[in-house]
C-alpha cells in the first residue's frame, strides 16, 4: 500500500493547523506569484520576450545582476574574516561587533539609502574623502554597490559562524604535528571545511543583492542603462500603469531568483554528500 | 626552562600575532565603516539642527500619520503572521505526511522573491483593473492604494519569520510532551496552551521580533502597492522617501532615527534572547 | 629514538595537571602511560608531541633539548583519541597530507608520494579504500587510516592518545596486534595513553603507571605486577 498523504494520527489539530496553512499560504503568497504568473501566461511568451529584450531591460538586469555578484563576493571574503575572527578571538567590544552584524537585517531599507547616501555623497563624510582622490561614489555604480555588500553583509557571516564553532581543534593540530605550517593548515583543512557554508552565505547575499530597492535608489543615481536597477524599472513601469511590462520584467527577476534558489539547494545537498553534513 | 622559548611557543591552533590583530583590524574597520558609519550619520543628521528641531519635525502632520500608519500595519500584520507560523510549524512537526521539504519551501518563498515582485504581484492580483480588485473597489474595498494592500504585501514579505523560527526548535522538542498531556486527558487547546506555547514562547518571541522590525521597516513592496498617498497611506519609510527627495534632510533622518532605534531595541532584544535562551532558540543551531 | 623527560611540569591556572615528572624512554620501545583520567597522561603526551609547552621542565630527544621545537619540527606521528580525520578529504589525500605538506624543496614527487601511500594502506591491511571518505569507513578502518597518516611523514617516534578508546572489544583486540606489528616492524619509539590496564600490560614492554600529575610507578608489566610499588597501583593493577 503506498504511503498515505497524511498519516493518520491522534495529535490534535490537524484540519485547523492544516486549514489556516494551507489558506493562508495561497492567499498570501501562492496566489499573488500565481497573479503575476497568469499575467505572463497572458502576455505570452513572445510578449515577456519582446519586452525584456530592449536595451533599456537588459542593462538593467545586467547591472542588478553584476554589481549583485561583485557584492556577494566581496561579501563572501569579508564574511570569512569576519566569522572567524568573532569565533575565534576575544578582544574588546567583540559582543558589540558580533550584534552589529545584525545590523542590515534589523535596519529598514529607506533608512540604509538615505544613511549610505548622505555619508557617499560628495559633501559626505566618506564621499569627501574619496572626492580629494577624485572618486566619486554616490549616484554612480560604486555607490550601488557600497549599498549591496551593506545589505548583503550578515549572511555569509551567520552561516558560517557555527561552522567555525564546531570544528575540532584536534583537527587543526594534526595538521600542525603533520608537518604542515598554519597556513598551510588554514588553506588546506580550514578553508575546505567552510566552503559549503560560505557558497551558501554566498548564494543567499546575491540573491538578496539582486531585489534590493530600498538600499539602493537613494544612492544610484538611477541614470537609465547606467544606473537604473531592474526593481527600479518595474517601479517606472507600474507608474505609467503599463502592467504587462512590469510584469515581464517581474517574471525575468522571479526565474532569476529561483534560479538561485535552485544553486542554494545544490550546494547543500552536494556538500551532505561529500562531508556528511554541512 | 629559557623565556625566549617560552615567548617563541604558538599552540598549533593558533595565528601569529601579527596575523591576529591584522585580521581583528580588518573586520574592525570594515565594520566601521560598513556598519557604524551609517548607523552614526543617521543620528548626526537628524541632530544637525539640533535635538527640539528634531522632535518637532516628528510632530508634523505627515510624520505623525505615517507613524500611526506604520504602528497599525504591525499591529495586524504581525499577529496575523504570528499565528500563521504557529499553525505552519504546528502542522510541520506534529503530524507526518508527504511535501514537508517542498512546504517548507513554498512557504520560504518570499525570502527570495524581490520586495519590488512582492508589491507587483498583489497590485496585479487586486488592482483596481483586475476583475477581482475591480469588484472589490466596486464593494467599497479597495485593496491596492488602500491599507488592505499594504496590509497584504507586509504579511508577504514578513510571511516565513516565525514559522521559521518555531520549526526548527518544535522538532528538536520533539511530540513527546504533547503526547503525554494527551494521555492524561488533556484536550486539543489545552495541550496547546499549557505545553507547548511555554516551550517555544522564547523561539515564538524571537520571531515575532524579527517579523516586527521586517514589517515595520518594509520599503519596496509597500512603495508600489500603497500609492504613498500622504496622510492616508503613506508609511514611515516611505514618508522618509518623500521627506528626503523633498530636501527635507532633518525630518527625513528624526524619522529615519525613530526606525533605527527601533532597530537598535530589536537587536538589543535579540541578542538577550540568544544569551539567554540559546537552547530553546532555532538561531543558534545555525541560521 | 631516545626520549628524555626532564622534570616536566604543567600548570593550567591553578591547577597542577603535571608535578614534576621525570622518565626515561628508551630507543625503540612500546611505552604505556597507564592512569584514570585526571592523571596527567595525556598532558604529557602532548607535551612530548609539542601541543602543550611545559611550565618547567626539559624534553630531550636522543639527548638534544628539544623542548624548543615546534610541533611541526618534532616529526612526532600523533594519532588523537578521535582520529581528527580530514572529513572532506579522501583516505588516500589523508595519508599523503604530511608529504604533500612539505616545503617544496623536501616534497617528494608525486609517483613516491603514490608508491608510499600505497604501501601503507598495504601496511595497515586496507589497499583498497583510498578513494573513500571518512564518513564511510568504521571506527576501526578510521584507527588505522590514522595510524598510517602518522606514519607516511617517516616520523622520529609514535604518539597515541587512546588509540582503542572509541573501538568495542573485538575490534579492539585485532587492532592491539596491529599497532604490536607496526612496532616491531617500524621498530619506533613509541607512546600511548590509555585507561585500560589489561591492554597497557598486554601491548607495552614498559608501563609508566599514572595518577594526579605523579608518576607512580615504572617498570615491565610484570614487574609491575609481582611489585607494586604504592598503593594506588596496588589497587589500580587487578589482573
Amino acid at each position: 500500500m503506498a504511503r498515505p498523504l497524511i498519516h493518520r494520527s491522534p495529535m490534535p489539530g490537524l484540519g485547523l493547523s492544516l486549514g489556516i496553512t494551507m489558506t493562508m499560504l495561497s492567499l498570501i503568497v501562492l496566489l499573488p506569484i500565481g497573479a503575476l504568473l497568469l499575467k505572463g501566461a497572458h502576455f505570452g511568451l513572445a510578449g515577456i520576450w519582446e519586452t525584456v529584450n530592449r536595451e533599456r531591460v537588459w542593462a538593467a538586469l545586467y547591472l542588478s545582476f553584476r554589481l549583485s555578484l561583485f557584492a556577494a563576493m566581496f561579501n563572501l571574503v569579508f564574511g570569512v574574516i569576519l566569522a572567524w575572527v568573532l569565533v575565534r578571538y576575544r578582544f574588546p567590544g567583540r559582543r558589540i561587533m558580533d550584534a552589529a552584524v545584525d545590523l542590515p537585517f534589523a535596519l529598514p531599507t529607506a533608512v540604509a539609502g538615505i544613511a549610505l547616501t548622505a555619508l557617499y555623497a560628495p559633501n559626505g563624510a566618506f564621499g569627501q574623502l574619496a572626492a580629494e582622490v577624485g572618486w566619486r561614489i554616490a549616484y554612480t555604480q560604486w555607490g550601488i554597490l557600497i549599498a549591496l555588500i551593506f545589505v548583503g553583509l550578515p549572511f555569509v557571516t551567520r552561516t558560517v559562524q557555527p561552522v567555525i564553532e564546531e570544528i575540532e581543534r584536534e583537527v587543526e593540530e594534526a595538521s600542525a604535528t603533520l608537518g604542515a605550517s598554519r597556513l598551510h593548515t588554514i588553506r588546506h583543512v580550514i578553508l575546505p571545511m567552510l566552503t559549503p557554508a560560505a557558497l551558501t552565505g554566498f548564494a543567499l547575499a546575491l540573491a538578496r543583492a539582486v531585489g534590493e530597492y530600498g538600499s539602493v535608489i537613494f544612492i544610484a543615481g538611477n541614470i537609465p542603462m547606467l544606473t537604473e536597477i531592474a526593481p527600479l524599472l518595474i517601479v517606472i513601469r507600474l507608474e505609467e500603469f503599463n502592467y504587462d511590462a512590469a510584469a515581464a520584467i517581474g517574471i525575468a527577476m522571479l526565474l532569476i531568483s529561483f534560479a538561485m534558489l535552485l544553486v542554494i539547494n545544490l550546494i547543500q545537498i552536494w556538500s551532505r554528500r561529500r562531508i556528511g553534513h554541512v | 626552562m629559557s623565556d625566549a622559548a617560552l615567548t617563541r611557543f604558538r599552540p598549533a591552533t593558533e595565528e601569529t600575532a601579527f596575523a591576529r590583530r591584522t585580521l581583528i583590524l580588518s573586520a574592525v574597520l570594515g565594520l566601521g565603516i560598513l556598519v557604524f558609519a551609517p548607523l552614526i550619520v543617521v543620528f548626526v543628521e537628524a541632530l544637525r539642527d539640533g535635538a527640539l528641531a528634531a522632535v518637532q519635525s516628528l510632530g508634523n502632520p505627515d510624520a505623525a500619520a505615517a507613524i500611526r500608519l506604520t504602528l497599525t500595519i504591525a499591529a495586524i500584520s504581525v499577529p496575523l503572521n504570528a499565528a500563521f507560523g504557529i499553525a505552519a510549524a504546528w502542522f510541520i512537526t506534529k503530524f507526518d505526511f508527504r511535501g514537508k521539504a517542498f512546504l517548507i519551501t513554498l512557504i520560504d518563498l518570499p525570502f527570495s522573491v524581490s520586495p519590488v515582485v512582492a508589491g507587483l504581484c498583489i497590485v496585479l492580483m487586486f488592482g483596481a483593473n483586475t476583475a477581482l480588485g475591480g469588484w472589490l473597489v466596486a464593494q467599497g474595498y479597495p485593496i491596492v492604494f488602500a491599507l488592505p494592500g499594504i496590509i497584504l504585501a507586509t504579511m508577504f514579505v514578513t510571511f516565513p519569520f516565525v514559522a521559521r523560527e518555531l520549526i526548527p526548535v518544535m522538532i528538536e522538542q520533539g511530540r513527546a510532551e504533547e503526547e503525554a498531556a494527551l494521555t492524561l486527558g488533556a484536550g486539543g487547546w489545552r495541550t496547546f496552551w499549557t505545553v507547548t506555547l511555554p516551550n517555544i514562547r522564547w523561539a515564538l518571541m524571537y520571531g515575532v521580533l524579527l517579523c516586527n522590525a521586517r514589517a515595520m521597516g518594509e520599503f519596496g513592496a509597500v512603495a508600489v502597492v500603497s500609492g504613498k498617498i500622504r496622510g492616508q497611506t503613506a508609511t514611515m519609510p516611505t514618508t522618509i522617501e518623500m521627506l528626503y527627495q523633498e530636501y527635507l534632510a532633518v525630518a527625513a533622518f528624526s524619522l529615519a532615527a525613530v526606525l533605527t532605534l527601533l532597530a537598535l531595541v530589536t537587536l538589543l532584544l535579540k541578542t538577550a534572547l540568544e544569551v539567554r535562551h540559546a537552547d530553546q532558540l532555532a538561531a543558534t543551531h545555525g541560521r | 629514538m631516545h626520549i628524555e623527560i626532564d622534570e616536566i611540569s604543567k600548570i593550567f591556572g591553578a591547577t597542577a595537571a603535571l608535578h614534576p615528572v621525570s622518565l626515561a624512554i628508551p630507543s625503540g620501545a612500546l611505552v604505556a602511560l597507564l592512569g584514570p583520567s585526571g592523571s596527567g597522561k595525556t598532558t604529557l603526551l602532548r607535551i612530548l608531541g609539542g601541543l602543550e609547552y611545559p611550565s618547567a621542565g626539559r624534553v630531550l630527544f636522543d639527548g638534544a633539548d628539544a623542548t624548543a621545537l615546534t610541533v611541526q619540527e618534532r616529526r612526532a606521528g600523533f594519532v588523537f583519541q578521535s582520529y581528527a580525520l580530514f572529513r572532506h578529504m579522501t583516505v588516500f589525500e589523508n595519508i599523503a597530507y604530511g608529504l604533500r605538506a612539505r616545503p617544496r624543496a623536501t616534497r617528494p614527487p608525486k609517483a613516491e608520494i603514490t608508491r608510499r601511500v600505497t604501501r601503507l594502506l598495504d601496511m595497515i591491511q586496507l589497499p583498497d579504500i583510498g578513494a573513500r571518505y571518512p564518513s564511510q569507513l568504521s571506527g576501526g578502518q578510521r584507527q588505522r587510516v590514522a595510524l598510517a597518516r602518522a606514519l607516511a611523514i617517516e616520523p622520529r617516534m609514535m604518539l597515541l592518545d587512546e588509540p582503542f578508546g572509541a573501538l568495542d572489544a573485538k575490534v579492539r583486540k585485532e587492532l592491539r596486534q596491529g599497532l604490536r606489528d607496526i612496532h616491531d616492524t617500524t621498530g619506533l619509539t613509541t607512546v600511548f595513553v590509555t585507561h585500560d590496564q589489561e591492554e597497557a600490560m598486554e601491548l607495552a614492554d614498559l608501563v609508566v603507571v599514572m595518577s594526579m600529575g605523579r608518576i607512580e610507578q615504572v617498570g615491565k608489566p610484570q614487574d609491575i605486577r609481582a611489585r607494586p610499588a604504592t598503593p594506588f597501583v596496588k589497587e589500580f593493577i587487578t589482573a
